[in-house]
């Protein structure tokens, strides 16, 4: 048996892709001198499965994640990711709660849930890499906001506010991260990350700065907490703040992004 | 060691090693050159490592690249903030102010750059899908650079900025606008205390070609992304022939507003850029030729 290096589900000697995440296994790991790993680079039209469905990665700039969905499979989506579908695919909304407050916070408080049998795309609007994050049972996930593309029905999505004043202010992320967990069943969720996708995996206690608008995901173990730099910005000389990542766990961070306090 | 002379960084390199050294350039691939003599700039191999001093840096990724710095304990580089991804919490930063800061703020430029100091690792990359172009430079050595497109310098490379010297004046009285289709400023590097690095962010693709003494060249002024400081420039004015309708539009909606560059020297373009805007009748402008067709 093969193992993949990025999500370590087991494949069948000769297979070339991993069939749980899409990551090519007959590849180099691409990691850098101080331990991020690239997220792989799908090839184009490689398939995975999760339950009984099936995506399809198309494109190489801009992907687009394709699912054919089972009948009895579902996904959600915020709906402005949606590229097309077929016509027969049921839309639903569901309400993720929290209403005022996440408009507020430029948050969709509705997420659109697609049930099969069927098929349906999606894809964000920037080049970029979509990130395959196979989840196991008991696994958390934080996401920054507006980098979820697609989950599969058996991941619960959940929001959490960024604690804390300085967060609110100075972390560049947002207010809010979508938070996704897995309960009994495994699941699949799909990122789209801007620029290139690197993760690196931080020891108990080990820290890393990192700009808040290049902050993808982490792993709910890790702490974030805004780190202000002996810096000064900008005309009005403004303080200059990072997110200290504080292990263990995974961080994520795409290359390019919005930087929400540049002077 | 042999050493050949690497076709992209024109810096003596090292043969026997999958990638330039200085500027990370591909050294077992054949010059891919346009009929018209552009030569494509090979984007530089994912995780390709790059040496300076001490230091060392290395590429990550390929659409919108991120360079990675170990830096040694005596080595620096600086760098606008707008760039900074993540940082070891040892890598010591510091402001670096600017002169001139008025003017800066007044022209979009960053007022302070930061410095960061080895020993530790840093990262940067820009908000664009592209290419990081690395620029080795010689003690001694000049460069013109389109402001925005600045990465990150060593500390050895001496920063400079000057008007770019192409604008053109529209409108009258109170709605009189000035227009810079290159920006209101350009950036010169200078290597002094020994050889020193130089890294670019070019949106897009990028292209270099050389001009003979005397050979000019007509390019979008947003899409030049460097060139010697030994090639001239100015602007250019380009009228197309009346057809006969719309015999008003001809005078600035159908115009073309060109850089032209003089030789000799390196030119370098990026393969996205934004033309100038469709506006009013130019009524002053820079030095400029003029074509009507």
């Amino acid at each position: 048996m093969i193992q993949c290096r990025w999500c370590q589900a087991q494949n069948q000697p000769g297979t070339t892709s991993c069939q749980t995440c899409g990551a090519p296994l007959d590849e180099k790991d691409k990691v850098s001198d101080s331990g991020w790993r690239e997220a792989p680079r799908l090839r184009d039209m490689t398939e995975f499965q999760f339950s009984g469905s099936t995506c399809q990665v198309e494109g190489e700039l801009v992907p687009v994640a394709e699912v054919a969905l089972h009948p009895r499979d579902g996904v959600y989506f915020e709906h402005h990711v949606l590229l097309w579908k077929d016509e027969s695919v049921p839309l639903s909304s569901l309400n993720t709660g929290g209403g005022m407050k996440r408009t507020i916070g430029g948050m969709p408080h509705i997420v659109t849930v697609a049930n099969g049998p069927g098929r349906i795309a999606f894809s964000r609007d920037a080049p970029g890499e979509l990130v395959v994050l196979p989840l196991h049972p008991g696994m958390e996930l934080d996401v920054r906001e507006h980098a979820f593309l697609v989950a599969s029905h058996s991941v619960q999505y959940s929001f959490v506010r960024i604690k804390g004043l300085v967060n609110l202010l100075h972390g560049g992320s947002g207010m809010y991260m979508d938070r996704f967990v897995t309960a009994g069943a495994p699941g699949m969720l799909l990122l789209h990350g801007n620029g290139n996708v690197l993760q690196r995996t931080l020891r108990p206690n080990e820290k890393i700065l990192v700009e808040p608008g290049g902050f993808l995901y982490k792993d709910s173990s890790v702490q974030m907490q805004a780190a202000q730099m002996p810096l000064k910005t900008g005309h009005l000389r403004h303080g200059m703040y990072l997110a200290e990542m504080t292990g263990p766990g995974r961080v994520g961070i795409q290359s390019m992004y919005v930087h929400h306090h540049a002077d | 060691m042999n050493t050949y002379i690497c076709r992209y960084c024109r810096q003596p390199s090292d043969p026997n090693s999958p990638t330039c050294p200085l500027c990370g350039a591909p050294v077992d691939i054949r010059s891919s050159v346009s009929d018209s003599g552009w030569v494509e700039q090979p984007a530089i191999k994912d995780m390709a490592r790059l040496q300076f001093g001490q230091s060392h840096l290395q590429i990550a990724g390929t659409t919108v690249p991120v360079a990675e710095f170990n830096l040694a304990p005596n080595d620096w580089i600086y760098f606008s903030h707008h760039v900074l991804l993540w940082t070891d919490p040892a890598t010591r930063l510091t402001n670096m102010p600017m002169r001139g800061a008025w003017n800066r703020k007044m022209a979009g430029m960053p007022l302070v750059m930061v410095e960061g100091r080895g020993p530790g690792h840093l990262a940067l990359s820009d908000n664009h899908a592209g290419e990081v172009i690395a620029l080795p430079l010689q003690h001694g050595q000049q460069i013109w650079v389109r402001e925005h497109r600045f990465l990150c310098a060593t500390g050895n490379i001496r920063y400079d900025w000057y008007p770019s010297d192409l604008w053109y004046e529209t409108g009258d009285g109170n709605d009189r606008e000035m227009h810079y289709p290159m920006g209101q400023f350009g950036d010169v590097f200078g290597s002094h205390e020994g050889p020193g690095l130089l890294l670019l962010h070019a949106p897009g693709n990028a292209f270099v070609r050389d001009l003979q003494p005397g050979q000019s060249l007509l390019v979008q002024p947003s899409a030049l992304l460097y060139r010697d400081v030994s090639v001239r420039m100015s602007l250019h004015l380009e009228y197309p022939r009346n057809m006969g309708f719309a015999f008003w539009h001809n005078r600035w909606s159908y115009r073309s507003i060109w850089a032209r560059l003089f030789g000799p020297g390196r030119v370098a373009v990026q393969s996205v850029y934004q033309p100038p805007e469709d506006t009013e009748i130019i009524v002053n402008h820079s030095y400029a030729t003029t074509h009507h067709w």
